[in-house]
């Protein structure tokens, strides 16, 4: 079945940022780690064993680029998080109460249902502090009523971070990219110290980086409003600034946290803090996500239909 | 379609969990209607985003129909291990997994055995495989 002419354009569009972005580093730093040891080879194997097979990352120093700074680059795997409430807590670090998952009116994904003990990653939902605005949204978030990753469009900052895909930063100075696995996306913004740009609102927002010590301090704001922060549904508004703190505490390893502000949603601030993992063993794959779309292409699944801002 | 399509409206298949997608599972396919399918494959699509397994299945009078399940990422599959190779066509499989919300012959595979029982195309089901 023909894909529509959008989707067409959308791989196209793809394919070109990643060209766009490679020519941005021809003359990175340091690429920190790519080729530091070669721990845990083909990690899984056939049998059904999960991907991280008993993967150790390098061991070393923190990388830095010439000034100084930590540099964030090589390929990195993340925990998936289709669920943000599992590992929310608010700024103080304290969880919020466990969700009761008949408090919905359409089901979770079974494969992200809450269960208890397992928090920070995908299962142990709760309650986060909703205004009546957000806590009517995530009551009433029907996925099947058009989701808008099943046709391909682009998940988001947030979506993109909780991915299971991997992630490739490559950074230099001046400017952090992030090249996400998924769906071949990329994010790149300056962490030079210049400030927003202010333009027209998009998926991934406008982000800028600044340094709090050794750890990046990202910033973004400008979204367009149109994403969800999670696989299962958790609601934002246009009002949403997202706070991300990076800290590659060691060779191996980075110390992650995103902090949720959007007062039209949440009566609060809150955050979750996950930890990355330098694969040595890997490299980033094309994933074309409209190249056989079918469930989209069938009718299985509906376009989303958003209102005009 | 009787005999050796056999749906299980039960529990059981409750803890098969299904594999991990670009998008949320349930906007696609019904968890509370779990199904087990034997049958020949007869292509296997390896593209993103995900890979198709196509099947033909007979009932016990032998009409056959056709059937599609949904699996795995192909980068998922490929990290751990698994080729397009893995599994051919005229491969007699037994598949259990979920059905489509559409009522279409259409499913989510969250296991696909071989008449000998080992599993293959595996690592996909599972929410943690990536993690």
């Amino acid at each position: 079945m023909k894909a529509p002419a959008y989707a067409s354009f959308l791989a196209a569009a793809s394919a070109a940022a990643v060209v766009t972005v490679g020519l941005l580093f021809l003359t990175p730093g340091p690429v920190a780690g790519q080729d530091a040891g070669k721990g845990g080879g083909k990690a899984a194997g056939k049998g059904g064993a999960k991907g991280g097979g008993g993967y150790q990352p390098p061991a070393g120093p923190t990388p830095r680029l010439a000034n100084g700074k930590p540099d964030f680059s090589g390929f990195w795997q993340r925990p998936y998080s289709p669920d943000m409430s599992a590992g929310a807590t608010d700024l103080n670090g304290k969880p919020y109460p466990p969700e009761d998952p008949q408090h919905r009116t359409v089901a979770l994904d079974p494969a992200n249902a809450p269960a208890a003990g397992r928090g920070g990653g995908g299962r142990g939902a709760r309650v986060l502090p909703y205004t009546a605005l957000g806590a009517q949204d995530w009551k009433t978030y029907d996925p099947s009523n058009g989701d808008y990753t099943g046709a391909c469009l682009p998940f988001g900052l947030m979506r993109s971070i909780n991915s299971p895909d991997p992630l490739q930063i490559m950074q230099s100075t001046t400017f952090f990219a992030e090249l996400f696995e998924q769906n071949t996306w990329f994010h790149v913004f300056p962490i030079d110290g210049r400030g927003h740009t202010n333009g027209t609102p998009t998926w991934f927002g406008d982000s800028i980086g600044k340094w709090d010590g050794d750890t990046l301090v990202v910033e973004t704001n400008n979204f367009n409003g149109r994403t969800r922060l999670d696989t299962n549904g958790h609601g934002h508004s246009d009002q949403l600034v997202l706070t991300e703190r990076w800290t590659r505490t060691d060779l191996g390893h980075i110390d992650y946290e995103m902090r949720i502000h959007d007062p039209k949603f949440y009566t609060e601030d809150w955050k979750n803090n996950r930890q990355f993992l330098l694969r040595t063993d890997q490299q980033i794959m094309e994933y074309s996500c409209e190249e056989n779309n079918k469930s989209l292409y069938e009718g299985r699944i509906k376009a989303p239909k958003f209102d005009q801002p | 379609m009787k005999a050796r399509l056999c749906v299980f409206a039960m529990g059981l298949m409750a803890a098969a969990v299904p594999m991990l997608a670009h998008h949320s599972f349930s906007a696609e396919f019904d968890s509370s209607k779990p199904i087990t399918l034997k049958g020949n494959v007869t292509k296997i699509d390896w593209l993103n985003p995900h890979i198709w397994i196509y099947l033909d299945v007979k009932d016990d009078a032998g009409k056959v129909a056709h059937w599609q399940c949904e699996g795995g990422p192909p980068n998922t599959l490929t990290r751990n291990g698994w080729t397009k190779n893995d599994l051919k066509s005229g491969d007699a499989v037994t598949i259990n997994g979920t059905l489509a919300k559409d009522a279409s012959n259409t499913c989510n595979a969250s296991q696909v055995s071989l008449p000998d029982g080992r599993r293959v195309l595996a690592g996909s089901s599972n929410p943690d495989a990536k993690q």
